[in-house]
């Protein structure tokens, strides 16, 4: 057979190419339908958002094209708006505090006791993930008032003469936040305890430490990551959360996310929103940032 | 030298120490317990109340709410749309989720870190920004005459948002266990990457497939945030019905409503559970 030699290596290099540049192509072609997603409808809306921030507002209508800070500063000169941004951010620190607290004290339990209550422990853990934000808004509302469930059980049980009513006050809203983001917490603090090996505790305990200086010396040291992570995630989840701090805190509980979508859908005040909403998505990127630079440990975030 | 008869002081006191920890614990158990039932149980107590004002104690049961909630087209229409969306989003999420988590894992490119990061972003932001984001920039769009703003499309993508991150992140995880050998000697016996791709990668990491359309499924029928700024009356899901109804006047039938939303999620967790592993067992034999 004579085989025509430039010609089929014409042909192996042609095919080659096409193999190299399918290589390459292949990829973005897989992550386009992603990023398509992803761009018109987080990175335009975000772009258009900034943009709208800087509009005026003008009589009745949403907007008017301009531009001017006025929006952003009234956050710090009215103080109806400083306040909702103090408010904000104590209740999500307050708020990130206790449920890494109680976070930490579940995952700790659920990794220190036996392996057979551990699908119960974790099938619990999973209830507020499952029920929507709205359902558990809806049980505490139904709990906290004069005729709830709290203050009936309480005033049969002779602990109180009187009927309690605790619906829309701070203590609800914090009640209920805390409920809604302490599975984010404690999930990532058990996976961080089921990567330790239990038998650190045993040498510890061997060693003639008590379970105290063992968690202080042990524990603690190797739980630091976790434990920072674990708060930033519950901060950046409670600063956005504006539903159950709104339906069953007191009127006055202004967050930046209730104030949002006031100005939103009540006001009608488009540039007002935006500038908060830019405000919000601020915080929440600095929050990234900090968690980012914190744990060395492969988050979703620090991937 | 400690001495094997007699405890040391130290170890009186860390036994003691012990006794308090294990009875703080079963205390905290319980705390726990109740604390993550309350909502749930008042819930269902209510959704049985014969009674039309929200109050306890409950004097006379009934299935009456639940009776009224399926006789009313509004709620079962808002079901409907709820589900409509749920599947939607899980569609759209676990194509787009999947296939970018193989492109990451497979292939190596430009702007890597760049992409991951855009792609992630979405997860970590308040449902608020993103649904008052779309909203205005889409709120008077229009692709050949089709209304996008109030569309159960666009509350799909808006779901998306969250649910491609949640899928991207659980596949890319899923992907690192794939065998490469496995994915070469398909190369090798002739297989098109495509071929490849659905014949054998895919049903090698169908465990990690269904959960992640399950996670986009929950979050989509659960969200109300982003669905209250993107739908209308005629578009407005389950969630967003029972918001506004909670915001003028509550009756039982809000905790049917709430009951009924649980148990679509624990039903289709079930369904999926029970079909994919019967599945397997068919691979298996």
């Amino acid at each position: 057979m004579n085989i025509a030699g430039p010609d089929a290596a014409a042909t192996y290099e042609a095919a080659r190419r096409r193999a190299r540049l399918r290589e390459k192509l292949a990829p973005w072609l897989l992550v386009s339908p992603a990023l398509a997603i992803t761009l018109f409808f987080f990175a335009v809306p975000i772009v258009y958002m900034a943009r709208m921030s800087f509009n005026e507002k003008i009589d009745q209508r949403f907007y008017v094209p301009g531009f001017t800070f006025d929006h952003y500063s009234s956050l710090l000169t009215d103080s109806a708006f400083s306040n909702a941004i103090w408010t904000t951010a104590k209740l999500s620190f307050g708020v990130s505090i206790a449920t890494t607290l109680i976070g930490y004290a579940f995952a700790l339990l659920v990794w220190m006791k036996p392996r057979r209550w551990r699908f119960m422990f974790i099938a619990l853990a999973l209830c507020p993930m499952l029920i929507s934000e709205i359902s558990i808004i809806f049980g505490w509302w139904v709990f906290f008032p004069r005729n709830g469930l709290l203050s009936y059980v309480l005033t049969t049980m002779g602990l109180l003469s009187d009927k309690v009513g605790l619906l829309y006050t701070e203590y609800a809203a914090f009640v209920g936040l805390v409920y809604l983001i302490l599975p984010f917490s404690f999930f990532i603090l058990l996976s961080l305890f089921d990567g330790i090996d239990k038998k650190l505790l045993e040498a510890s305990s061997d060693l003639g430490a008590s379970p105290i200086v063992t968690f202080y010396e042990v524990l603690l040291p190797l739980t630091k990551g976790g434990i920072a992570a674990s708060f930033a995630q519950s901060f950046i989840w409670a600063i956005g959360t504006y539903a159950t701090p709104s339906a069953l805190g007191p009127d006055t509980l202004w967050t930046i996310g209730y104030l949002i979508q006031e100005q939103m859908l009540s006001r009608h005040n488009w540039p007002k929103a935006a500038a908060f909403s830019m405000v919000l998505a601020a915080g929440v990127g600095v929050v990234m940032m900090m968690i980012r630079s914190v744990s060395a440990k492969r988050t979703p975030i620090n991937g | 030298m400690v001495n094997a008869t007699v405890p040391s002081p130290m170890q009186v006191k860390s036994n003691a120490q012990a006794g308090i920890l294990k009875f703080s614990s079963w205390g905290f158990v319980a705390f726990i317990v109740i604390y993550l039932l309350t909502p749930i149980i008042v819930t269902l107590l209510m959704s049985f109340s014969d009674a039309s004002a929200l109050r306890f104690p409950i004097r006379e049961w009934s299935t009456k709410w639940y009776g009224d909630f399926f006789a009313s087209p509004q709620w079962t229409d808002a079901l409907l749309n709820s589900l409509m969306i749920a599947v939607g989003t899980t569609v759209i999420s676990t194509t787009c989720g999947v296939v970018a988590a193989w492109a990451f894992e497979k292939y190596e490119f430009r702007f890597k870190p760049l992409l991951y990061l855009l792609v992630m972003l979405p997860l970590f932001m308040p449902g608020v920004v993103l649904g008052l984001g779309v909203a205005m920039a889409m709120g008077s769009a229009d692709i050949l005459g089709y209304q996008l703003y109030g569309s159960r499309l666009i509350v799909m993508l808006a779901h998306s948002l969250w649910a491609i991150p949640l899928v991207f992140m659980l596949m890319e995880t899923t992907f690192r266990t794939v065998d490469h050998r496995i994915v070469e000697a398909s190369y090798d016996l002739g297989g098109r990457p495509f071929q490849t791709f659905f014949e054998i990668v895919l049903p090698s990491v169908s465990t990690g497939i269904v959960s992640s359309a399950l996670f986009a499924f929950v979050i989509s029928l659960n969200e109300f945030v982003m669905a209250l700024f993107l739908t209308t009356r005629d578009t407005q899901t389950l969630p967003v019905l029972m918001w506004l109804s909670l915001r003028s006047a509550g009756t039982p039938r809000l905790a049917v409503a709430s009951v009924v939303l649980a148990c679509t999620v624990i039903i289709s967790l079930a369904i999926i559970m029970v079909w994919h592993s019967r599945q397997l067992r068919k691979a298996q034999a």
